[in-house]
């Protein structure tokens, strides 16, 4: 469980990242689009054609972002109820607490913008939230490997 | 010590076991409470709202006990869609024997004044300019051919679906057709399916612009081609003017005027009157403009306006599924003009000239609630029979399963979702407010609504009938209607991928029912 735990909090680091490029990569293609004459409007933006090769990038950061993420989050927090590491689901419940914010600002910055701002400062608290449960695992799992005698050393230190 | 740890760790196992439980069967739950049967009524679906008319309807007290009834189970009853063929009474038993809405139709005995047959494929077809789109044709091409009629004529349409898997229907946006020739599959018809046809009656009763579509699967047939114009002429059509539609579509992006990449070009003289009539078929609203002329918005949704002053670097917002008839009159030097329809590309009309060049999009836009001048409603819209709220707002959940942020109607997610219960002759008065997020271009069928206001600002201009109003993110609108054409309507977001995700709910008239469900046999799936 410990690597489970692991895995899945530089999961959700990397799926930050990946979330980070797929937005950035849409904005440049929709300017570029924009900079050879097209034209977008709400009819173009809703209409779920093509208009520019990197539309699609948008289409990934939603999806990641309402569904993949959260999925993970959540098998995160329960991974951590059987990692046997310490302070495992506290690292766990702030990830899952700062998805929940980050979707949030994400679906309220279409009202607010300025609310993209904090989407933005958000990302770089949740990426680092989950990099650091990653790590507090990668620590767990290097002490069970370098103690095989004592398995169980790290039990009794946790509860 | 061994067995102490022995029970530490079985007790850490419980308890991590006991948090897991604790986390994902509520989540089971609503999983599994979201699964929506194999088929089902929308008679059934969610729980009625009586608009605060509990008095007002036969007042019979069977009908009292329904009413708490369905107003009680509320917020299980979304659930139970399909389960119970019972509850259903709770929507429509009043006393009155239901009638079936297939009896709601057009006089059959009278003779077609316009007869026309559309044969629905599914083809890979060419527009003018030469590309390929992978679609939906009738007969042969998309959009499909104009349908002209006059007023008070009976249209008759024979819908014949050559090689359409899905099925096919034909709604006939905007036009208060009787209950049976709405063509929303599952609710008013079974969709067509490949080999089979439907026949669509109904009496052009209002000259104006109008449109058809598919509503089978129809967030992707109507992006994919299967749909069309409709234009009723009044009885004695303006001598001398011209008339031209511009049906706004966009094939795999590409935005066309009448199947059309680019202009196009009509001709009209000097001191000619020219009606331009937008249709905006997509699923987010566009602005209209014109360089070279001032204009006059002429009618929305197929309704005339009141008085309507020219205008200038003036834009109209065109609602997704609705219309904007524009009035220009050509210049006397003969010079062109343009009407731009959502960018660079558009309508020019011109004689000697088409070159018209592009004008930037103003950045003012008509405010359709003080256009115009006052006149009658025809309706009192301060004593209403009934008063209905329809709030939007968005929250994660799941839709038949699926995870994800979806669209709540008062509250209540698909297919909890209130029934907006009418009885013919009402006076239905609907406050209409957006919490979230995104605006929403809604649609009620078989209906003209009036506005009333917008964020509490009364409306003082031309009376302003719509089919299909933006509800901008944050707004509220107050509209009334009445109701006076008996049927199940749909009253959904006409971004059709909104629909599907949850944002619809039907007016439904006491005493009328239908046979059809969706899903089932017919697969029939309106969104
Ligand atoms: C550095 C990282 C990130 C940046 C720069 C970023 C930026 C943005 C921007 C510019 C938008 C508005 C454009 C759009 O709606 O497509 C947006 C929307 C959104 N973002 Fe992010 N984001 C980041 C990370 C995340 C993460 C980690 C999540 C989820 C956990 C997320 C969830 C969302 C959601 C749900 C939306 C609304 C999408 C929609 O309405 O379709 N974002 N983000
Ligand atoms: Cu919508």
């Amino acid at each position: 469980m410990k690597v489970v735990y692991k895995v899945l909090a530089s999961l959700v680091a990397a799926e930050v990242a990946v979330q980070a490029m797929m937005v950035v990569l849409g904005d440049a293609g929709l300017f570029k689009y924009v900079e050879q004459g097209g034209v977008i409007d709400k009819a173009t933006a809703e209409s779920g054609g093509i208009q520019f090769p990197e539309f699609f990038a948008f289409v990934v950061h939603g999806v990641n972002g309402m569904m993949v993420i959260p999925v993970i989050a959540l098998l995160l927090l329960i991974s951590s109820f059987f990692a046997k590491i310490p302070g495992a689901v506290k690292g766990a419940a702030l990830v899952v607490l700062l998805v929940v914010v980050q979707v949030s600002l994400g679906l309220l910055g279409h009202q607010i913008p300025a609310l993209g701002a904090l989407h933005g400062l958000n990302a770089l608290l949740l990426f680092s939230a989950a990099v650091h449960a990653a790590r507090r695992g990668r620590g767990a799992a290097n002490a069970e490997v370098s103690d095989p005698d004592r398995p169980g050393a790290r039990v009794e230190t946790v509860v | 010590m061994d067995r102490t740890r022995r029970r530490g760790t079985r007790l850490r196992l419980a308890l991590a076991g006991a948090a897991t439980i604790a986390l994902l069967g509520p989540l089971a739950w609503l999983w599994q409470a979201s699964l929506m049967p194999g088929a089902y009524s929308v008679m059934d679906m969610g729980y009625a709202d009586y608009g605060g008319a509990l008095t007002h309807v036969a007042g019979t007290s069977e009908h009292a006990e329904h009413s708490q009834h369905s107003q009680h189970s509320g917020h299980s009853a979304g659930h139970s869609a399909g389960h119970s063929a019972g509850h259903s009474a709770g929507h429509t038993g009043h006393g009155t024997p239901a009638r079936s809405l297939t009896s709601l139709t057009a006089d059959p005995d009278r003779e077609a004044d316009v007869a026309i047959t559309l044969v629905a494929r599914k083809q890979r077809f060419r527009l003018p300019t030469g590309r390929s789109v992978d679609g939906y044709t009738l007969n042969g091409t998309s959009p499909g051919p104009v349908i002209h009629a006059t007023i008070g004529q009976l249209v008759q349409v024979r819908l014949v679906n050559e090689s359409v898997p899905d099925g096919v229907t034909l709604h006939w946006h905007g036009v208060d057709v009787p209950g049976a020739a709405d063509g929303v599959a599952g609710v008013t018809q079974d969709a067509v399916r490949v080999g089979g046809s439907f026949t669509y009656r109904f009496v052009a009763g209002q000259a104006g612009t109008f449109w058809y579509h598919s509503h089978q699967v129809s967030h992707e047939q109507v992006r994919r081609g299967l749909l069309g114009a409709l234009v009723v002429a009044p009885a004695r059509p303006p001598a001398g003017a011209v008339d031209v539609v511009a049906l706004m579509h966009l094939y795999d992006g590409a935005r066309t005027i009448n199947g059309r990449e680019g202009d196009v070009r009509t001709e009209a003289r000097p001191g000619e009157r020219v009606r331009v009539r937008v249709i905006n078929t997509e699923n987010g609203q566009t602005p209209v403009w014109v360089g070279g002329a001032p204009f006059r918005l002429a009618a929305v949704d197929g309704t005339d306006l009141h008085e309507p002053a020219p205008v200038r670097d003036t834009a109209v917002l065109v609602t997704a599924g609705g219309r904007a008839d524009i009035e220009v009159t050509m210049p006397g030097d003969g010079s062109p003009v343009r009407v731009h329809v959502g960018g660079p590309t558009g309508v020019v009309l011109g004689s000697r000239s088409y070159d018209a060049p592009a004008v930037p999009r103003p950045a003012i836009a008509l405010d359709l609630l003080s256009y115009g001048t006052p006149a009658p409603l025809g309706l009192d819209a301060d004593r209403p029979d009934r008063r209905f709220d329809y709030e939007i707002g968005r929250r994660p959940g799941f839709l038949d399963g699926r995870p994800g942020v979806w669209w709540t109607i008062n509250g209540h997610m698909f297919p909890d979702v209130p029934m907006f219960m009418v009885a013919e002759g009402d006076v239905v008065r609907v406050r209409i407010v957006n919490d979230s997020g995104e605006p929403h271009p809604m649609h009620l069928h078989g209906h003209h609504a009036v506005v009333l206001s917008r964020d509490g600002v009364r409306a003082t201009g031309s009376p302003w009938w719509v089919d299909s109003l933006e509800v901008g993110a944050g707004e509220t609108y107050e509209i009334a209607f009445v109701a006076d054409n008996p049927g199940i309507w749909m009253d959904h977001c006409h971004n059709l991928p909104h629909a599907t995700e949850g944002l619809v709910a039907h007016l439904m008239y006491e005493g009328v029912s239908t046979p059809f469900t969706v899903g089932g046999t017919a697969a029939n799936e309106p969104e």
